[in-house]
């Protein structure tokens, strides 16, 4: 065991899901639940079929942006396939089609009644290429054959609707880096070609997807962010060595409500101000010893009697302080129930901490503060720019720190009462589904105590 | 690795009690940064300076009219059905939210003559005194967005109270610059939409516009201007004449200690002997 640090996970009505857990069993590396949550991310697409047979009808392909989707109507090019009364027949198609052989693993699975398709490729497929793309390549490929099997198309009489077949699997691509913004054959992640950095891929999920995955239950929603956030860190090399234990202690705080902290906090603090929770923060961290106060002079005690405190543990610290922001953020959303002033107590929750402590860092080092800020210029009318939920967690306005601020959006973005326009019913219909067709996605904190539960008798 | 964290003795007070933590918020022994702690003291009730009757502040915001309904954005809470969730059942919701009313806006400008508030300090006081707000600073100016019966209430007290000077903060929702200009002759600050102006008569501001600088029916009074002597009093800045550079001394020690802290702990985490000196 590298570290000696050892949590009990609760759950959101405050019972013990696992106890003395090491935080090594916590991570994206070591965690049974997180690795097959990764696995299946990148070998899952989602295919609308009904979306398909209406774009192939009305020739409405070759969008450009997401709000859209009818900027070009080719109606002359359309033709009509009977796709959702056959899905049962694509279905089997595209298994045999895509298996690289029998029973290895490979899955399509109706849902919404033939409406849509879940093709999940087998791990032997994703172990042979560089990374995901088959996810999207081989299935809208496949597809297109058995489209083109299905309403008889020949490159000699049907060029054109060839053609617009291709631009209804695909959009643009490959004149586009990726494909259209709401294509027909999508994955949970964003496409390879798409990534803006690399090892961002696991934090391309919209904040709006990871609430409705979670059935807008805030601590679920809270693990479900932590697991893609923290697969994401893990990554791009920022848990590597040094900054190993900092993000584990900081995740199972913030995201697995490690020794009931998160809670606590937001039960004390029911009917309190985000100050409130900033104090409620300082006397546990006192009383749990993460911070000291080392003599009763100066410098220890300042002329005008205010106290600087000191670390025992910095990683600790931090820990404390970014699961009593996740808190702020709840306590402050919770009564306004909006999602749109979690990006406000981000900006200034560091500040006054800072100021609180004695001069003691803020969460994350200060990056939480400072991409607040910038989160709040672009969720606000100050700069204009979209709601909340509408980001993903890798944004070039979110994705400056390590994992531990979007978790607190996704949580405020639960409690919203319906203030948005970009609201998860609007953006993320398709998430709710998937959630029910998919039983791995559910109850997400419970899942991560269990698996670290099982395996901590091995670290 | 770091040491494991040891079990520090518990604070006790009298009868064996558990001694609750006193908040401390901000440093300095100094006039100015007594003010800045004030404001940020919620346990310290906000002076009262001048009243400002219900209807005109209304009238003020432009959000409604006198003695319309709230508009709501969603049903009330009590009929709204949503998802299981035990935390929405544990924080308490505010009466506006509670309602399903809208998200309404008020925005404030501060002079830097001797200002009662300043941009910078408005979050941290907002932040420790009122629930449910969502406010967000820009060159200038602070906004502050709630529920709109949350909004009125608390734009209340804070234009009533002693962080509201009418000669030297203002309303404005929309063309806010000015903050950094000298004083007009009449002692207000600047404003590009003459939103307001001094009476002579009474010797109190009063607005002819409201913050979205439509014109008003009625002209409303905000109050008299602090004079100069007062205004420093009730300075947030630190300035030659209020108080002097040396008086900074603690402020300046906890900013140099948590930036010093910030990028030691951004570079490595199990620095903790370097992340804090002290």
């Amino acid at each position: 065991m590298k570290y000696d640090d050892k949590v009990t996970l609760y759950n959101d009505e405050g019972k013990v899901l696992a106890e003395d857990v090491p935080i090594e069993a916590l991570s994206p590396m070591k965690n049974p639940y997180m690795g097959e949550m990764y696995v299946t991310f990148k070998r899952t697409s989602i295919i609308d079929l009904a979306k398909l047979e209406k774009i192939l009808r009305d020739g409405t392909v070759g969008w450009m942006t997401t709000v859209g989707q009818d900027e070009i109507k080719m109606p002359w090019y359309g033709f009509r396939v009977k796709l959702i009364e056959d899905a049962g027949h694509i279905a089997d198609e595209l298994k045999k089609m895509l298996q690289t052989k029998d029973d290895d693993g490979t899955e399509v699975t109706l849902i919404s009644g033939g409406n849509a398709l879940i093709v999940q490729l087998s791990e032997e497929m994703l172990r042979r290429s560089a990374d995901y793309s088959p996810a999207i390549t081989s299935t809208g490929v496949a597809l297109g054959q058995i489209v083109s099997k299905m309403a008889d198309l020949s490159p000699i009489d049907h060029p054109h609707r060839l053609g617009l077949l291709k631009a209804a699997l695909f959009g643009r691509y490959p004149q586009t880096v990726s494909t259209s913004p709401g294509n027909v054959v999508s994955t949970l992640i964003k496409p390879p070609s798409a990534l803006e950095g690399m090892g961002t891929a696991f934090r391309t999920m919209m904040i709006n997807h990871v609430v409705a995955l979670a059935n807008h239950r805030t601590l679920d929603a809270v693990a479900l962010a932590t697991i893609l956030e923290q697969g994401g860190q893990y990554e791009m090399g920022n848990s590597i060595g040094w900054y190993e234990r900092n993000q584990l202690l900081t995740s199972a705080f913030q995201g697995f409500n490690a020794n009931n902290l998160v809670l606590d906090m937001i039960k004390e603090n029911a009917s309190g101000t985000v100050q409130d929770v900033l104090v409620y923060l300082i006397g546990r961290a006192l009383e749990d010893g993460v911070i000291t106060l080392k003599g009763d002079r100066y410098p220890y005690v300042q002329p005008s009697g205010y106290k600087l405190y000191s670390l025992t543990d910095y990683p600790k610290w931090n820990a404390y302080a970014c699961a009593s922001q996740l808190a702020a953020v709840i306590v402050n959303s919770g009564a306004a129930r909006n999602v749109q002033s979690s990006s406000a107590v981000l900006a200034y929750y560091g500040d006054m901490l800072a100021f609180e402590a004695g001069g003691l860092p803020d969460p994350d080092a200060g990056r939480s503060m400072g991409v607040g800020l910038g989160f709040g210029f672009y969720t606000h009318g100050l700069y204009g720019g979209a709601g909340p939920g509408a980001f993903t967690m890798e944004h070039v306005i979110t994705r400056s720190n390590s994992g531990f601020l979007t978790p607190c959006t996704v949580a405020a973005m639960c409690l919203d009462a319906g203030t948005q326009i970009f609201k998860p019913s609007v953006t993320s219909g398709l998430y709710y589904v998937l959630r029910e067709a998919m039983p791995l996605l559910k109850d997400p904190l419970k899942k991560v105590a269990e698996a670290a539960e099982s395996v901590k008798g091995d670290i | 690795m770091a040491e494991p964290v040891k079990k520090a003795k518990k604070q006790r007070g009298k009868k064996g009690k558990k001694a609750k933590y006193k908040s401390q918020i901000y440093p300095g022994a100094d006039k100015v940064s007594y003010r800045r702690r004030r404001a940020c003291d919620k346990t310290k009730k906000l002076t009262k300076f001048r009243s400002i009757p219900d209807d005109n502040l209304v009238l003020l915001l432009g959000h409604r009219f006198k003695g319309e309904s709230y508009v709501s954005v969603h049903p009330p809470l009590d009929e709204l059905i949503e998802k299981y969730d035990p935390i929405k059942e544990i924080v308490q919701p505010t009466p506006g939210a509670r309602a399903g009313d809208r998200i309404r806006f008020v925005q404030f400008t501060d002079s830097m003559h001797y200002p009662p508030m300043a941009p910078w300090l408005r979050p941290r006081m907002y932040f420790a005194r009122f629930r449910g707000i969502d406010t967000m600073v820009y060159s200038g100016r602070q906004l502050l967005e709630m529920r709109e019966r949350d909004l009125e209430a608390t734009t209340k007290q804070l234009l009533e109270s002693e962080v509201f000077d009418p000669a030297r903060s203002a309303v404005r929702g929309i063309t806010v610059h000015g903050h950094a200009l000298r004083l007009d002759e009449d002692g207000l600050m600047f404003d590009a939409r003459r939103r307001y102006k001094l009476d002579n008569e009474t010797g109190e501001v009063v607005y002819t516009k409201n913050q979205h600088a439509d014109v008003l029916d009625v002209p409303l009074s905000v109050g008299r201007p602090l004079t100069e002597r007062e205004a420093r009093g009730h300075d947030v800045t630190y300035r030659w004449d209020v108080a002097s550079f040396k008086s900074r001394t603690e402020v300046m020690s906890v900013i140099s200690r948590y930036s010093t802290a910030r990028i030691i702990a951004g570079f490595n985490p199990d620095m903790t002997e370097l992340i804090d000196t002290l």
